[in-house]
């Protein structure tokens, strides 16, 4: 047994979490007082009518944004800060608990109009936010953040920020973490007020002409939405947030103009949105996190992966959600072995891949903790090192039989904790000490900790191939130790021991499923969708 | 352009098991006249068992595969008695596979019927479907066979049984595939097929007035 039993936690404790949660919570909607020297802070409320299920509904849209209180020409404009927080009223609220959605996630899409001298140019504000609970009652505020693209303009002159189209992806949970069905809701808005009666909610002097100095111009105290605008703004397309430079007054960017905005690539690998579930399009497939192979070459190949991973420690199983894979798929070669046998090796790499990070998507996970405490903890898989799938097929004629080894070092990463509704702050460097290990066959080979997953194939004289098939996907199984937890705890709290105490141990039993890959340069029908993310999204098996 | 047939056996005899199969009788004429019936024939053609091809003992099975085309009456040896327009493998929802993944064949159409031999007293014609052009994709590995597979035609059953020799196939383009399939591998095609004239079953039989 690793480690000793809980650390006894004070009441008071746990109050302090709970209290540092809410200012956590509120600091957002805190309207912006301050305004730094050379920094320009916007914080707009602006009205909005959202479509929702049970139709439209008035909302608020907040943007939050800090810009340079004035650039030269050509000087690039770098958004920072940026936060969307969407306040959906009640009755927005009843379409999610009609869903019997306990949390929910949101993407936002926004469409910024950026303007200066009669040109206009389009950004997408792209952003992701953390699991939100659905409240029993009033309104669901959704807080996104996200990197942007930067703004890059040769003219002198006022270059205004307007918020148009709002296209908003809300991917709901139930209680036990498991997708609700639908398990997926788009949303979109639109600005509530006529195209006539909006004002920017950012004006940047660019150069040193007589503009005026950059002021956010919608208050909080806006006025309620009026009703849907008769000329609704466009939506923002799915792949403008990764526009090279766009110039205003053309669709493609292509004005000789010499002069006037452009939108750049996002500062970051920032957040993507769904771009497969467009609001406004029939979801043709369950939701699913973007997942686009950047740069790929004739052997790319993406997938997702979800399923159950056991913790044995707590009696539970955790969904680990559907997930991103970026495989490079290696070349086969063949390998005669001494005892005659006949194999074919296909080494491939890959890398989790979530909103440009090696990561799961965050997941959250309900136990009970030493058998009475309920206790969700929100956590991401966290890839340290390489991941590696390895195929060996026996071509054992007319049969072929593979195994097909997935290794990834993954660390596990607590991000939140509440036991019994209270916060327990964790801190922001909460995760296991190393890598998750697993049993591993060829330790000679594959040294250090990490996880080992197999997958198992056949086919057998001339039958179709069942099992895991390396592009096909199917069930991977292992066992995972689950190491002891450092970092945790905040404000001089020191968390490791409670939660290597409930979680880390051995012999915990994890199935995922990967789903058909599609091969990006080659696509097969069926396998992509029209713009190159893997078609099939897979379940989770028991 | 017609060849005698033993030119032709000479040349597969290369390898052993090919010569045995493609053998004619001795005591057999070469088939010069070639009557299909009905003729002309609208002809579809649906598997029976599994389609399997194989290359470098990696096997992609298919369950489901089928086919339409054309047969119509013709002189000469080998004769062009039929061919097939269109031809599909595996279906939706039932995707031909390998342990490496499911396999996409795309075929380039069309191939021929090709009739080289006819036992009257079984009723079959022995010969093979010529002109095979097909891009076939797993996964990131994508490469093209093309060449000729031989099989059988029996009157009393209408089934095509193909069951190609080696050699007679060959990759001629390959990416992503490495040493599993590299150009010029030759793999093999092995499956039965139903021919159907509406819902008569069409017959080949040769002759040699």
């Amino acid at each position: 047994m690793r480690g000793p039993g809980p650390t006894p936690r004070s009441s008071r404790a746990r109050v302090r979490g709970a209290t540092i949660a809410a200012f956590v919570a509120l600091a957002p909607l805190l309207p912006a007082a301050a305004v730094a020297v050379g920094t320009l802070k916007v914080d707009a409320a602006l009205p909005y009518v959202c479509t929702l299920p049970s139709g439209p509904q008035p909302a608020t849209v907040r943007i939050a944004a800090a810009f340079p209180e004035r650039v030269a020409p050509g000087e690039e404009i770098r958004p920072a800060d940026v936060t969307t927080t969407v306040e959906l009223p009640a009755a927005a609220v009843a379409d999610l608990t009609a869903l019997k959605a306990a949390t929910v996630r949101a993407e936002s899409r926004l469409a910024v109009g950026v303007a200066q001298n009669e040109q206009r140019a389009e950004a997408t504000w792209s952003g992701t936010a953390q699991p939100v609970d659905v409240p029993a009652d009033g309104p669901l505020v959704l807080t996104t953040t996200g990197d942007v693209p930067t703004l890059t303009t040769d003219a002198a002159g006022d270059l205004t920020l307007s918020a148009e189209g709002l296209a908003l992806d809300l991917a709901p949970s139930a209680a036990e973490a498991t997708p609700t069905v639908p398990a997926s809701l788009s949303v979109s808005c639109v600005p509530g007020q006529a195209p006539e009666n909006r004002t920017p909610f950012a004006t940047i002097p660019v150069g040193a002409g007589t503009g005026e100095p950059g002021t956010p111009p919608a208050s909080p105290s806006a006025p309620s939405a009026p009703p849907p605008s008769s000329a609704p703004s466009s939506l923002p397309s799915s792949s403008a947030g990764r526009a090279v430079p766009v110039r205003p007054g053309t669709a493609d960017g292509r004005d000789h103009a010499p002069k006037g905005p452009r939108i750049g690539r996002q500062v970051d690998k920032g957040p993507k949105a769904a771009d497969e579930n467009t609001p406004g399009t029939p979801a043709a497939r369950p939701a699913a996190p973007p997942c686009v192979t950047e740069n790929p070459t004739s052997h790319s190949l993406s997938a997702y992966i979800t399923g159950y991973s056991n913790v044995r420690k707590l009696n539970g199983a955790n969904v680990i959600p559907v997930s991103c894979v970026l495989i490079e798929q290696g070349d086969p070669v063949f390998d005669p072995r001494p005892d005659g046998s006949f194999h074919l090796l296909t080494p491939s790499t890959g890398n989790l891949s979530y909103q440009g990070r090696k990561q799961t998507p965050p997941f959250k996970a309900t136990f009970l903790t030493f058998g009475f405490a309920p206790a969700t903890a929100t956590m991401v898989l966290e890839q340290t090192g390489p991941l590696t799938v390895d195929s060996d097929v026996l071509l054992a004629f007319p049969d072929n039989l593979s195994d097909t080894y997935v290794r990834a070092r993954l660390v596990l990463r607590v991000l939140d904790v509440r036991i019994n509704g209270t916060r327990l702050d964790v801190g922001p460097s909460c995760r296991t000490e190393k890598s998750l290990t697993s049993p591993e066959p060829d330790p000679a080979k594959y040294p250090g900790d990490h996880l080992v997953l197999l997958g198992k194939g056949q086919l057998i004289n001339g039958t179709d191939a069942t099992g895991y098939l390396l592009t096909g996907g199917g069930p991977l199984t292992g066992e995972v130790t689950i190491p002891a937890f450092k970092g945790c705890g905040a404000g001089g709290e020191n968390l490791d021991r409670l939660l290597t105490a409930s979680i880390s141990g051995p012999g915990n039993y994890i199935k995922q499923i990967q789903g058909q890959t599609c091969a990006v340069e080659v696509p097969t029908e069926g396998q992509c969708t029209e713009d190159l993310q893997p078609y099939v999204v897979p379940k989770p098996e028991r | 352009m017609k060849k005698p047939i033993r030119n032709l056996a000479v040349v597969a005899g290369a390898a052993s098991a090919a010569f045995a199969l493609t053998m004619s009788p001795a005591s057999a004429v070469a088939s010069t006249v070639w009557t299909v019936s009905p003729s002309p024939a609208s002809i579809t053609a649906v598997n029976s068992g599994n389609i399997v091809l194989s290359v470098n003992g990696i096997a992609m099975t298919c369950t489901k595969s089928n086919g339409a085309g054309t047969g119509q009456s013709t002189t000469g040896n080998p004769a062009t008695v039929g061919n097939i327009t269109s031809i599909a493998f595996g279906a939706s929802g039932a995707p031909c596979t390998s342990v490496l993944g499911p396999v996409t064949t795309v075929a380039t159409t069309p191939w021929t019927i090709v009739a080289q031999d006819y036992t009257a007293a079984t009723g079959v014609t022995k010969g093979y479907v010529g002109n095979v052009d097909a891009k076939v994709t797993v996964g990131a590995c994508v490469f093209r066979v093309t060449g000729k597979a031989s099989g059988t035609y029996t009157n009393s059953t209408g089934a095509l049984a193909v069951n190609s020799l080696a050699g007679e196939l060959t990759v001629v383009s390959s990416t992503g595939c490495g040493s599993a399939v590299p150009v010029g591998a030759k793999p093999t095609f092995k499956g039965t097929y139903l021919f159907k004239a509406g819902t008569a079953i069409p017959t080949i039989v040769g002759s040699n007035p």
